[in-house]
């Protein structure tokens, strides 16, 4: 951005031609996952790398600091750096000494998952202070000074306190925040953020990434994001390409990837995150009759006892919400980690005793298709197994007439009758989500409780579950609850939407009405952080 | 990504099948000597007495003339039945206290795993010493001493899988399809525990073996004139100047066993 503005010839950073990247498998081989990656980084630019997981985004930039595990190395290709004084460095040449020197003075990297990667048992201080002891050797009370400013910058307060402060004390903000200061410490000349801030909420997320951008701004530092999320990529980078299946697929300006993508790929990535994707139409207008009907509904958690034998307390994290869920009707509840929308589902489920109010459901046991579908699958029983378990636990039919039962709900749910034999270990994400969707749909029962089913999921797998979930709601005439942090998707597949803050509903009606006029300012908030 | 370093891999395997080689060489030694073995294991002969290793007895013969061979393959059969079924009785009481305490909590398992702890901070060569001396010596009262020695070890490993089982969706799932607790914990959960029961097992029969021969070789397992390999090496410490082959034969059985186990549970882990 920076050299064709200011008009000077743009001055490369860092520069990966034909790069492929090779994991050993057994027998010498090299199983091979990126293959003729070529990209550059011009000096002060924000480049982003978007791509689905498994597409060699991460990889990619991983090889250029040498932080492949398994043994991963660069078997084509190469990696140049040129840090600024004409020379260049061939990254994937250097020995594991000179690559020291290069990180965090040079490039420093933060991650996504700001809860492992900083160390729980060392303090905030000194954790962040330990990058200058390795790369510098200030004085101590110089050290502390730099950090305690550099916290203060990152946008923490009270940085004092922070300083003596665990891991464990701060939230994901202002982890990811931490991080940030760390890798900022030396004023690197390239700084990669590799899905910064997928683990956090909406409303901190445009924090998170407005603090990257002014750290470009004012120090002028290089800016490599990675993300599968079109709409970080776009709020912050100036240029991107895109990346499936270990290929650069498209590479240009950030406006004309989104406005004219040539590939099929980035439309299909476009159309899916861009929420462009048409509200998913359904034809069965809501019945008359309830499906549920919640009233003065609390949902408590006992908190561990403190003593053996002592009393726990209980803590509300559900306060007195209520709302109806009408037969063939998508309802929608939207708010951020923590507000409480995971628990509601859950005591509706009967999952949690500790309730209080009325709820009042039409079907006998609703069911629930939960975020991870790497949990929600028993990964020691087969997908016949565990789609017949609900039958065997009612007594329900022969061995052969359950058999058949299950294999009819694979079919619909767009799995073949193959599949019954496998484990959930052979999956793919989407795989086993459908066959966790299909779980929820053994007994027959009219509601179904969606929490973030998708969330876990690419994009272009998002949307076929979607279209899916649409489907066989109009099919078997269901009732969806369905839980979300994404205000895309709650758009295009709710009928109605009940939006929760801190264990309250705090504002509810008809989609179209309340993404077109808000009412609560935490409404407002959410609508403004998506694109 | 599941990829693991080349040459990794490679020892593993090479590990692996040399702890399977040497527990089958092992088991079958012990099978046949449930059949066959060279001569009578307890046949008495005064003018063999103490002979060292020849064509005719090739592990030599102890101090009252028996052919050591003959004793080893006997002897280890009743090794290996009573820590067989020492590890039985600690996995199955083990199992299910632990499934118990992990999946419900609360203050059954609070007491339990107290009662656990109290257990576990004694010796527990030393524990089993103090059954023994109430319920008697003999194979049998060794097997159940041994037995409940070795349940919490098991009721401890089951106990954590359980905890951290119990919380994962699939749990949630199967109750919302409506599986009782009975249900959940041992068709549901259970099946999971395997991998570290697995191990575990193969640490046990170690311990197992190692502690009969500990009990026996202190007069208190097996008694005279039936062999196990603890008692062989008990009886062949006197001689150990005199006649070393009678101690070498039962203590080299001792070694391949427990070397095979150690190297299987290793690469199940």
């Amino acid at each position: 951005m920076s050299g064709e503005k200011n008009g000077k010839a743009a001055e490369r950073l860092l520069e990966l031609d034909g790069v492929a990247v090779g994991f050993p498998m057994r027998r010498h081989e090299m199983s091979v996952v990126t293959h003729g990656v070529s990209f550059h980084v011009d000096r002060g630019e924000a480049l982003g790398i978007v791509g689905e997981s498994g597409s060699g985004k991460s990889v990619s930039m991983l090889a250029a600091l040498g932080l492949l595990g398994n043994g991963g190395r660069v078997v084509e290709g190469s990696i140049r750096f040129y840090p600024g004084d004409g020379s260049s460095l061939e990254l994937n040449h250097l020995t594991e000494k000179e690559l020291c020197a290069v990180r965090g003075d040079d490039i420093s990297m933060i991650f996504q998952e700001p809860m492992t990667s900083l160390n729980p048992v060392m303090t905030i201080g000194a954790q962040v202070e330990e990058m200058l002891l390795l790369h510098d050797d200030a004085p101590k009370e110089a050290r502390r000074e730099r950090v305690l400013a550099m916290l203060g910058e990152a946008g923490l307060s009270g940085v004092e306190e922070l300083y003596e402060k665990y891991p464990h004390e701060l939230s994901g903000g202002m982890r990811q925040r931490v991080m940030i200061a760390m890798a900022m410490l030396l004023r690197p000349r390239l700084l990669i953020a590799d899905e910064p801030t997928t683990a956090l909420d909406v409303t901190i997320q445009a924090k998170i990434l407005a603090l990257l951008k002014k750290f470009q701004e004012e120090y002028g530092t290089t800016i490599i994001l990675i993300s599968h999320d079109l709409g970080v990529i776009r709020s912050v980078c100036s240029r991107a390409v895109v990346m499936c299946a270990g290929e650069v697929v498209e590479q240009g300006r950030v406006e004309e990837l989104f406005e004219h993508p040539q590939q099929e790929y980035t439309k299909r990535l476009l159309a899916a995150a861009l929420g462009k994707g048409s509200v998913l139409q359904r034809e069965s207008a809501p019945g008359e009759q309830m499906a549920a009907v919640v009233r003065d509904y609390s949902v408590y958690y006992e908190e561990r006892a403190k003593k053996l034998f002592a009393a726990r307390e209980k803590r509300e994290v559900v306060k007195g919400v209520s709302f109806d869920v009408r037969e063939g009707e998508i309802v929608g509840i939207v708010g951020e980690s923590g507000c409480g929308k995971s628990t509601l589902a859950k005591a509706m489920a009967g999952l949690n005793p500790l309730t209080a109010g009325e709820l009042t459901l039409a079907c006998s046991r609703p069911q629930m298709v939960f975020q991870d579908p790497y949990g929600s699958l028993n990964p020691a029983k087969t997908i016949g197994w565990l789609l017949t378990e609900p039958l065997r636990i009612g007594r329900v039919g022969t061995r052969e007439e359950r058999r058949a039962r299950a294999c009819e709900m694979l079919r619909k749910v767009g799995l073949e009758e193959e599949y019954y034999d496998r484990y959930p270990g052979t999956l793919s994400g989407g795989q086993r989500q459908r066959v966790a969707i299909a779980m929820a749909l053994m007994l027959r029962q009219k509601l179904i409780l969606l929490d973030e089913p998708v969330s876990a999921l690419d994009v272009t797998v998002q949307e076929q579950i979607l279209i899916l979930l649409v489907g066989l709601q109009k099919e078997f005439g269901l009732s969806y609850l369905f839980i979300s942090h994404d205000m895309n998707v709650i758009h295009r597949l709710c009928d109605r939407v009940l939006v929760m803050y801190r264990g309250e509903i705090v504002e509810s009606g008809s989609t179209d009405e309340v993404f077109r006029n808000p009412q609560h300012e935490y409404t407002k908030k959410l609508l403004e952080a998506r694109l | 990504m599941k990829k693991r370093r080349g040459s990794q891999q490679n020892t593993k395997n090479w590990s692996l099948v040399l702890g399977v080689v040497l527990v089958s060489a092992v088991l079958l030694f012990v099978v046949i000597g449930l059949f066959w073995t060279p001569y009578n294991p307890t046949a008495i002969s005064v003018a063999l007495k103490n002979k060292p290793p020849s064509p005719a007895h090739p592990f030599g013969t102890d101090n009252m003339g028996r052919d050591v061979l003959s004793r080893v393959m006997d002897g280890a059969s009743t090794t290996f039945l009573i820590s067989l079924v020492t590890v039985a009785i600690g996995l199955a009481a083990g199992t299910v206290i632990g499934a118990l305490t992990g999946y419900y909590g609360g203050v059954v398992d609070e007491l339990l795993m107290r009662l656990n702890d109290t257990l576990t901070s004694f010796p527990s060569i030393l524990l089993a010493l103090v059954l023994v001396s109430v319920i008697g010596t003999g194979k049998y009262n060794i097997i159940l001493a041994l037995g409940i020695i070795f349940i919490p070890s098991f009721a401890r490993v089951v106990r954590s899988e359980y905890i951290v089982q119990k919380e994962l969706d699939y749990v949630r799932n199967a109750r919302l399809l409506g599986a009782g607790n009975l249900r959940i914990m041992f068709v549901h959960i259970l099946p999971n525990t395997k991998p570290i029961l697995l191990s575990t097992i193969t640490i046990g029969l170690n311990n197992a073996i190692l502690a009969e021969a500990g009990m026996s070789y202190l007069s208190l397992g097996v008694q005279p004139p039936d062999a196990s390999l603890g008692r062989m090496l008990s009886e062949a410490q006197a001689y150990l100047m005199t006649a070393p082959w009678t101690a070498l034969a039962p203590g080299l059985m001792i070694v391949f066993t427990v070397l095979g186990f150690s190297l299987i549970s290793e690469n199940l882990r």
